[in-house]
């Protein structure tokens, strides 16, 4: 281990690399300060700037997008009540009435360091389990690969919050597209309508950047709605003060905490685990009403949580190869572009990368801490930037880097109706993340499962009761009821409060 | 006299709604039954193993019967889904100039398309000319020099 981690060292500071880390920090934090660019957009978009370099260089600017946009939607978050990133909406319940007390510096500043101090817990703890999960999941066989898979796929019900049947609906839809192309057994062609072009099934960075950079440019175009809101004036001090530090420690802890174990689960992200933080974070608080108008606490714990959730998702993604986000899904992509395939088998492969990824983020978020708290300033006037400039970019980049992966105009073509279905979608209330698993799940369970019925000769009884494959299959069941046990225990609670209220005169 | 603009009452908001959840269910399931009914014709597997039809179907199977419970949720009333476009000028515009551009991709200097289609556009969402054609060459420039300079990509 010690000689992986020493050459995850030296690949990391090189300077190319840090140059790369560098554009990545400074791109994410502007990507995530610009209300309705978020980290997947600007992974997505910028991914195909990254195949004409090493792995490291490109992971270190993607890694630098994704840890420095998250941070970076807190900064409108806090100035202008309006979440940079979705991740950063709870940053707005409190981080938006201490920037109108005349705390605005002070906000920003609790936003940088309790941003690097979720991301370092997070990162901690993928440094430190991930590589026990990535030992376990080695034991795994064709039929525990289903079974996972097929687990991370029913987690889409659960996530879908108050959508569960259009989750599952769009998870369904997202397996659909993962069967375009060469039967993986087979090799038998599959919904190609003739086409050559999607013989090795529908390219999965064109459609991350329609639906995610397309798709939100459409949606932001069409929900457009007069002039911006003017900043503050008076921004005040940034550093906290030592009262405030012990103030805010122990519900920043909290928020990481939250944060890694919410990020960990696939496709939750930030803006549910910064949701839950600073609800139990009220919870505990001896300032409890002071939450939601200019609290501290509110806003560490959230900055944390929202922060931490990069290092849970990242966890899920480099050990089981399932994304814990919509962001790390697009990563999976450029890393295959490398030739990583995310895994267990990564860990016993190239240690040494692992290692690279851990010193790139930890990095990449003092990077963006120290840009946070001394940039905080010139961030904050990229807000002024107006939206139609920022649009025209990224449609062409977005056109642009679909057509330099494979020199394709058909990959153009996937992103153009890729980016209008994601539209259609978000105004019609699907939630796309869930299309995003099924379409990196898919050949996962599909070649898996058939495998180990070969294995076993045809004999599902074989596959299906292996213990670890009876786990997951538990697991799913429960994830799958768990919307509906949830409601019914609502309705419950309800008829139970209605009969034990007093009769009304 | 300036009349308001009458707010559409409730009754033609809820049809609305479930309206668009219909159509969604609707479009699922017929989606659905494409997949399970074309899985049909794929070859079968050798003995009990499942062919390359299997999977297809399975999925069809699952979102047929999930666009079917949508659809009693919508009748149900339980579902209800907002779908409003606003601004459709632009947007509409936006849309159609994006698919002009990918329709003459290839053809004329890749440069020259750029810079009018990002120009076209910016006007589109009412910037002077000033800043859209200034807008148009910088972004043009950026992108050729990116990508075709920088990445040694061939974008004509």
């Amino acid at each position: 281990m010690i000689p992986d981690l020493l050459a995850g060292l030296q690949a990391v500071f090189q300077l190319q690399v840090l140059f790369f880390l560098i554009a990545g920090v400074v791109l994410g934090l502007i990507f995530g300060a610009l209300p309705g660019l978020t980290a997947t957009m600007g992974i997505a978009v910028l991914t195909p700037l990254t195949f004409w370099v090493s792995a490291e260089q490109g992971l270190a600017m993607l890694l630098g997008i994704y840890c420095g946009a998250i941070p970076g939607g807190g900064i409108p978050a806090i100035l202008m009540n309006i979440p940079g990133t979705p991740a950063s909406i709870a940053s707005t319940w409190d981080g938006y009435p201490l920037s109108q007390s005349g705390r605005a510096g002070l906000a920003l500043g609790v936003n940088a360091l309790f941003s690097l101090a979720g991301q370092w817990i997070s990162i901690l703890f993928l440094a430190v389990a991930a590589f026990p999960i990535a030992n376990f999941a080695l034991r795994f066989g064709p039929a525990e690969y289903f079974g996972l898979a097929l687990f991370g796929i029913s987690l889409m019900a659960g996530v879908s919050v108050g959508n569960a049947t259009k989750g599952l609906l769009s998870g369904m839809l997202g397996l659909t597209l993962a069967t375009v192309g060469l039967d993986p057994m087979t090799a038998f062609p599959r919904y190609t309508f003739g086409r050559s072009e999607f013989l090795d099934g529908i390219s999965f960075i064109p459609v991350m950047i329609g639906l995610f950079g397309m798709a939100e440019v459409l949606s932001q175009i069409s929900e457009r709605h007069g002039q911006p809101q003017p900043l503050p004036q008076a921004m005040g001090r940034i550093w906290p003060g030592k009262s405030e530090w012990r103030q805010m420690s122990a519900p920043g802890l909290m928020g990481s905490a939250i944060g890694t174990l919410v990020g960990a689960i696939p496709a939750a992200g930030g803006d549910i685990a910064s949701v839950i933080a600073w609800e139990q974070s009220r919870r505990i608080s001896k300032r409890k009403k002071e939450f939601g108008k200019g609290s501290l606490e509110g806003l560490a714990t959230t900055c944390a949580a929202c922060n931490s959730a990069i290092g849970g998702a990242m966890t899920t993604m480099l050990t089981l190869g399932i994304p814990g986000d919509a962001p790390s899904a697009v990563l999976i992509g450029a890393l295959l572009i490398h030739g990583l395939q995310p895994g267990p088998l990564l860990f016993r492969d190239r240690g040494d990368f692992i290692f690279t990824i851990v010193f790139i983020m930890l990095l990449a978020g003092l990077m963006v801490a120290i840009v946070g708290l001394a940039g905080a300033k010139p961030l904050a006037r990229t807000l002024r930037i107006p939206d139609p400039w920022l649009w025209s970019g990224i449609l062409v980049f977005a056109i642009v880097g679909s057509y330099a992966l494979n020199n394709s105009v058909t990959d153009v073509w996937v992103m153009f109706f890729a980016g209008l279905f994601g539209f259609l979608c978000r105004k019609g209330n699907i939630p796309l993340g869930p299309l995003v698993l099924g379409l990196i799940l898919g050949p996962m369970m599909e070649s898996n499962l058939r495998r180990a019925l070969i294995l076993s000769r045809g004999d599902w009884t074989a596959v299906l009761s292996r213990p670890i494959v009876l786990f997951f299959l538990v697991a799913t069941l429960l994830s799958l009821l768990w919307p509906f046990l949830r409601s019914a225990s609502s309705l419950v609670k309800d008829k139970l409060r209605a009969k034990n209220s007093p009769p009304a005169h | 006299m300036n009349q308001q603009p009458a707010s559409p009452s409730p009754q033609t908001t809820v049809s609305l709604r479930s309206r668009v959840d219909l159509v969604i269910a609707l479009c699922f399931f017929a989606i659905g039954l494409y997949l399970a009914i074309s899985s049909g014709s794929f070859p079968a597997g050798v003995g009990p193993l499942p062919g390359p039809g299997f999977f297809p179907r399975v999925i069809g199977l699952c979102m047929v019967v999930l666009a079917l419970w949508l659809l009693k949720e919508t009748l149900a009333g339980k579902q209800v889904a907002t779908f409003s476009i606003e601004n459709r000028g632009p947007l509409i515009g936006a849309l159609g100039l994006t698919f002009l551009y990918l329709i003459f991709w290839g053809s004329g200097l890749f440069t020259v398309r750029t810079a009018v289609f990002v120009a076209l556009l910016l006007k589109l969402f009412n910037q002077s000319w000033k800043s859209a054609l200034l807008v148009s060459v910088v972004l043009t420039f950026a992108v050729t020099l990116g990508f075709q300079f920088g990445l040694r990509l061939s974008l004509e």
